[in-house]
């Protein structure tokens, strides 16, 4: 169960984890940084509307001006913009607040006039007005039309880095993975495995995709929004961020009030779904023992818990999302009140109100933004933590620097004094030596929990030995090369793991380099055409759920065809005839000699008949190498082979309906 | 609405909580459509100079308190409409837990329990998003864009309002095809994010294989091959679902600039005044945020009802076993067991895993089964304990027929000590005693005396307290199986079934515990199965099954003396103890 795991919950925001997220993010730092200019240019657009409506309504909306100066074209200050300049009398008429102050209106060929007094000044300020309403509307237009290309092309932009960073994450955490030993695989369930994979990095993807796109643009916002507002005005935006230290007292509150409504809430969704998986998988006890009553009492009260739990976090949420939403109207209440009584006072035009009233709407968005991507940074946080922290596990079984490579492998094995235990002294291996020469076939045999399928695993060097050497044509195996060592030796398990894809994918095992032709061979070789040939789809019938639709003889006929398809110097049958059928038994038996020529091969098999055609047989018993013999030697021995054989032979004799499968030594122990 | 039958009682019991809810969010979408008319007056009466700085004050204070008044509705309808979506998530969780305690083992045979997992943790929180959020969306999209059009036809100029909707029909028709296509890829999505899971599962679950065929390399082709798909259906629902937000902002940059050319042109001709421009903006602005919800709403509503089909499809299940129309209660049982003729198959298409099965143990008789591995002992289990259900008319308890009887009192009946020591993650005393508080500490210890698991449980750092499992100790196979004998002793049942329970332990202490547990036995009928001999030879009736049948029957003596399987079987049994014993 994961419970323990799931529940390490770090800070919402943590420097060293943001750090190496962030350094994934570097090869594409030139799409991020055209991300960033998209957002800037998105986030420039959207702050010019309300700088349009402000030049709309203080320069054309308001109506013409009460003052109107006339003057020669020559004579008009370069201050004064072109769209506030009409053609009246063959002068040009320029309101009078546009003016400098300084400007000397008593000069000659300068005339002040009461633009009411003049029906056509009038009319041609109205005219210029709406023309000028009209070119603005035209540019609105044309900007919006631009943001939407680049809104959407930054958003587009985004997603695909974080989706392309988080493959990263994915593929460089799959290969970690291929790349442990089989202790770890032991000591770690595969869902908790499976999490980290997919929704560990999901949580990640959601990260980078959502709160790091808008982090940005809020963040880009609100500085924009402040530069625009101190431009235009310092007063009124001094008077807008009367709030802000109301706000950052008011977030750093909810900061604390939402990580530990989290942390609750994690904790109690960890225990729930511990506690339900383990009434899941009990579910028949509880039910023979008639506790359902009592047991549906205890669920109730986890998910009361839970729900307590949830509610505390909606409280913290439905408390703050109001509050700050409620302090933003109240910087636009205060700007209100403020400009209004600039405004009465003439000293403010009204229009640059009206533009801080939108900016102040504008600039609380991003705020209110933020703190709702606080559960997403947060998940993402721990998700972080824990993919880490599985990176961070160093591979026990690894390449040495200095690896060998072995060109042509003979299949010559040997155990020098090999002691092994999979935790501490717990020895399954003591003092195993034995050599196996190219071309042998060799057996183990012992009852169960003697140490033989620990010793395939050596070979493997799936662990590695505590004391001792193991030899592969005399080199050791920590020094040769992983995949040239496994490459060369296939193993034929007792339960056949099939994989998703076809019956071709699974002879195969993605080896590119096995021909369809090759595999047909094979198929041949070991018996599985027949029945492969008449599948619907013959070589490309799909296997579904683990193969589950095939006999468990036909599973392992494909085993062994997808072994010989890989040509191993090394042949190891693990069990691999014990759970067939005996139609399955006699291809097999055919198919034997044909498998084991030419290579060195070791039997860990249960019959007998298999067993005494080795050219030699290695008795392992608690561990230890008992007897080592050919078949008829170790008869005469009268030793442990002795007995182990007896027991089967005095059932035979007994005569016993043991089913077609024949004796065993499975049922030892 | 059907879909819904499943809520309907917790719907009856807090729909309060969602009309009060709703009323407050509409209380709140009301009052925020007052603020823009209450800036326009402002504006209004600022740029025709009418104000005077006492108006402002009240303009003000009358701002403040309608922000009051906001806040306080939002707060209220997060908890009215939030805490009902909580309350329908522990409703339904609990609603979930009842039903699948009432189904049956071979249900649990046939779902995985990572898929019934799945269930409690994707498809409950997506009902809930869409009773919580996803109502709150849509209410408030609905009821904001109708009162906003009617607020904007109302105050504005019936031309320049005509003229500032113009682009929301082409956003309205937008958004909804956006969402229909969202939803197709949105179920794009999860699929290869499936596929993910799947090929992580299997390379994980299959590693020996890969490693031992040094297929890692492959792997990590498929696997990056599989996550790159992944990514490829992310970018295909991003790419319409990325048009959302710019569409609306379009819309509503559009709709501005309308307002600004028409509107200017009528202001400069006097139509219409400054307010009422600035409050046509202003809707305006309100009207696109309803238009994105929408898409949302769309989409977690569409979430929220595929995870209510998926949960109705177990809440519908019904229980193969449960009591019969008529069941009759056993207020006290003798302990008498017939069975008669029972061919017994898991499924139509599998052959008999137990096949014309007969014997009678009368009440205080100890019975012993034996056989291989797979020959139908832990079957047998499983139709007396009532798991499975037998054909009517072959298994009786008291000469009712086990049919008949009541599930809760067969099973208050009998004790059973499984072969898969299953024990909870909770202290070992709550484990023997299975939660039930009339078992005091003394009686705890006594029951764990008689399965000689007293002495270890005290060795114990706490004891009987001492958790069990990840969070706590380690039980050894042998201590595990011991404490559910305890379990099972306590309940001091008129019958006892042992089901191959001591596996775990070897040949000599499996003898002794069953020696010392003979005079507990005294009295009560009992079924022991094993797959060593030595362990049962002394109960009073041995029936030996072999595929399902019923090969021979007697007392140890007499078996041994017939020199059948059972005669086989003991011999090898001595055999292997005898080399197991070596050094």
């Amino acid at each position: 169960m994961s419970q323990q795991s799931e529940e390490i919950i770090g800070k919402a925001y943590d420097a060293r984890l943001m750090r190496r997220l962030l350094a994934y993010a570097r090869p594409y730092a030139t799409g991020f940084a055209l991300a960033f200019v998209l957002l800037m240019a998105v986030a420039g657009i959207e702050l010019v509307r309300p700088y349009v409506i402000k030049l709309a309504i203080d320069d054309h909306l308001s109506g013409p001006p009460q003052w109107g100066v006339a003057m020669a074209p020559e004579r008009v200050p370069d201050a004064v913009p072109a769209r506030v300049q009409v053609t009246w009398n063959e002068q040009v008429l320029v309101a009078a607040h546009y003016l400098p102050d300084r400007f000397d209106t008593d000069q000659p060929g300068i005339d002040v006039i009461h633009v009411a007094d003049h029906p056509d000044a009038q009319e041609a300020f109205r005219r210029q007005n709406a023309a000028q309403v009209g070119r603005l509307a035209m540019l609105l237009v044309a900007a919006s039309a631009v943001a939407f290309g680049l809104n959407y092309g930054q958003n587009i932009l985004l997603h695909h880095l974080g989706q392309n960073i988080v493959l990263t994450i994915r593929g460089d955490l799959f290969s970690h993975l291929q790349r442990m030993d089989l202790a770890f695989f032991d000591r770690n369930p595969v869902g908790r495995l499976v999490t980290r994979l997919t929704n560990d990095t999901e949580n990640l993807s959601h990260m980078y995709s959502h709160v790091l796109v808008s982090l940005f643009k809020d963040v880009l916002m609100l500085v924009g929004i402040v530069v625009v507002m101190f431009r235009l005005n310092a007063e009124l935006a001094l008077v807008s961020m009367t709030t802000l230290p109301l706000i950052a007292v008011a977030t750093v509150m909810f900061r604390t009030k939402a990580r530990a409504a989290y942390r609750r809430v994690r904790t109690a969704l960890a225990r729930i779904n511990a506690e339900l998986n383990e009434n899941i998988t009990g579910m028949r006890i509880v039910q023979v023992f008639n506790r359902e009553q009592h047991k549906y009492t205890e669920f109730e009260a986890t998910n009361k818990e839970y729900y307590r739990a949830g509610v505390g976090e909606m409280m913290v949420y439905a408390v703050f999302r109001p509050l700050t939403e409620f302090v933003g109207t109240l910087a636009l209440a205060l700007l209100v009140w403020y400009g209004g009584l600039r405004v009465l006072g003439g000293r403010m035009p009204f229009g640059l109100v009206y533009a801080f009233i939108n900016y102040v709407d504008m600039f609380f968005g991003p705020i209110n933004a933020l703190t709702e991507k606080y559960n997403t940074l947060q998940a993402a946080m721990a998700s972080s933590e824990r993919i880490f922290q599985l990176l961070d596990t160093p591979a026990k079984v690894e390449d040495a620097p200095d690896a060998v490579s072995l060109e042509k492998v003979e299949g010559r094995i040997e155990f020098k004094n090999v002691w092994f235990a999979y935790n501490g002294e717990d020895w399954v291996l003591r003092d195993v030596s034995f050599t196996i020469e190219p071309g042998e076939t060799v057996a183990f045999v012992g009852a169960t929990g003697a140490g033989k399928t620990s010793i395939i695993s050596l070979i493997n060097r799936f662990y590695d030995v505590q004391r001792g050497e193991i030899l592969l044509d005399g080199v050791n195996v920590k020094r040769l090369r992983l995949e040239d060592l496994r490459r060369s030796i296939a193993t034929v398990l007792q339960d056949v793991f099939l994989f998703t894809g076809d019956i071709r994918d699974n002879i195969r095992l993605g080896n590119e380099e096995i021909s369809d032709e090759r595999i047909a061979e094979v198929a041949r070789l070991v018996n599985a055409d027949y029945f492969i040939r008449r599948l619907p789809n013959g070589y490309d019938e799909p296997v579904t759920e683990r193969g589950s639709t095939l006999s468990a003889g036909q599973r392992q006929l494909l085993a062994f065809a997808r072994a010989l398809a890989f040509d191993p110097a090394i042949l190891v049958l693990d069990e691999a005839t014990s759970n067939i059928d005996t139609e399955t038994e006699m291809l097999i038996q055919d198919a034997l000699p044909r498998l084991i020529a030419g290579r060195t091969t070791i039997v860990v098999a249960h019959r007998l008949s298999t067993v005494q055609h080795a050219d030699k047989i290695i008795v392992l018993h608690k561990g230890k190498i008992r007897e080592i013999g050919s078949h008829q030697e170790l008869l005469a021995k009268r030793g442990f082979y002795y007995d182990l054989y007896r027991l089967q032979y005095e059932k035979k004799e007994a005569g016993v309906a043991s089913g077609a499968s024949g004796p065993r030594i499975t049922s030892l122990g | 609405m059907k879909r819904f039958k499943h809520l309907r009682g917790f719907l009856r019991k807090h729909l309060w909580r969602y009309a009060l809810g709703v009323l407050c969010l509409l209380a709140v979408d009301v009052l925020q459509l007052i603020i823009p008319r209450l800036l326009a007056n402002v504006t209004d009466s600022l740029a025709y100079g009418q104000l005077t700085p006492a108006g402002l004050k009240r303009h003000v204070f009358l701002l403040l308190g309608l922000a009051s008044a906001i806040a306080a509705g939002r707060f209220l309808w997060r908890i009215f409409i939030n805490g009902a979506a909580r309350k329908a998530d522990f409703c339904l969780r609990n609603k979930l837990f009842a039903h699948l305690e009432k189904l049956p083992a071979s249900y649990f045979n046939h779902h995985k329990t990572g898929d019934l997992m799945a269930h409690a943790t994707n498809d409950i929180p997506a009902v809930r998003q869409a009773m919580g959020q996803g109502l709150m969306l849509f209410v408030d999209a609905i009821f904001m864009t109708a009162a906003t059009l009617f607020a904007l036809l109302r105050t504005v100029p019936l031309k320049l309002a005509a003229v500032s909707l113009l682009p929301f029909p082409f956003l309205a028709a937008g958004t909804a095809l956006l969402s229909r296509l969202a939803g197709i890829r949105h179920r794009r999505v999860h699929e290869a994010f499936a596929r993910l899971t799947d090929r992580a599962q299997e390379n994980i679950s299959g590693i020996r294989v890969v490693k031992s065929f040094a297929q890692e390399r492959a792997e990590i082709t498929r696997f990056v091959a599989t996550a790159r798909e992944n990514v490829a259906e992310n970018m295909g629902l991003t790419r319409v679902w990325g048009l959302m937000e710019p569409m609306a902002t379009l819309a509503s940059l559009v709709g501005f600039a309308l307002v600004l050319g028409f509107g200017g042109a009528m202001i400069i001709r006097g139509e219409i005044s400054l307010g009422d421009f600035v409050a046509c903006t202003s809707y305006l602005a309100m009207l696109t945020w309803p238009m994105i919800a929408m898409g949302w709403v769309i989409n977690v509503v569409q979430r929220g009802f595929a995870g209510l089909d998926r949960l109705n499809a177990i809440l519908d299940e019904v229980p193969e076993v449960r009591d019969e129309p008529g069941a009759i209660d056993l207020p006290a049982a003798l302990g008498d067991i017939e069975v008669r003729n029972l061919t017994f198959r898991y499924a139509p298409d599998l052959p008999p895993a137990l096949d014309g099965v007969s014997f009678h143990l009368r009440p205080g008789e100890i019975l012993a089964v034996v056989g291989r591995t797979g020959c139908g002992k832990s079957t047998l289990m499983g139709i007396l304990t009532r798991q499975y259900n037998p054909p009517r008319g072959t298994v009786f308890i008291d000469g009712i027929d086990i049919l008949d009887i009541s599930l809760h009192s067969l099973r208050s009946h009998i004790g059973l000590a499984p072969q898969e020591a299953f024990l909870f993650s909770t202290s070992i005393a709550h484990n023997i005693s299975f939660g039930d508080g009339t078992y005091g500490r003394d009686q705890i210890a006594a029951a764990a005396e008689m399965a000689q698991v007293k002495d270890d449980i005290e060795a114990f750092p706490d004891g009987f307290d001492t958790v069990v499992g990840e969070r706590g100790v380690t039980l050894s196979g042998g201590q595990r199986q011991r404490v559910c004998i305890a379990r099972a002793l306590i309940r001091n049942p008129a019958i006892l079934l042992l089901d191959d329970c001591l596996s775990a332990v070897d040949t000599q202490t499996e003898a002794r515990i069953l020696a010392q547990l003979r005079e507990y036995m005294k009295g009560r009928t009992c079924v022991i199965s094993s797959h060593r001999i030595s362990a049962v030879k002394h109960a009073d009736h041995i029936i030996v099954l072999d595929d399902g049948k019923l090969v021979e029957q007697g007392t140890h003596e007499s078996l041994l003396a017939a020199g059948g399987l059972y005669a086989d079987m003991y011999e090898r049994q001595l055999l292997e103890e005898e080399l197991e014993s070596r050094a």
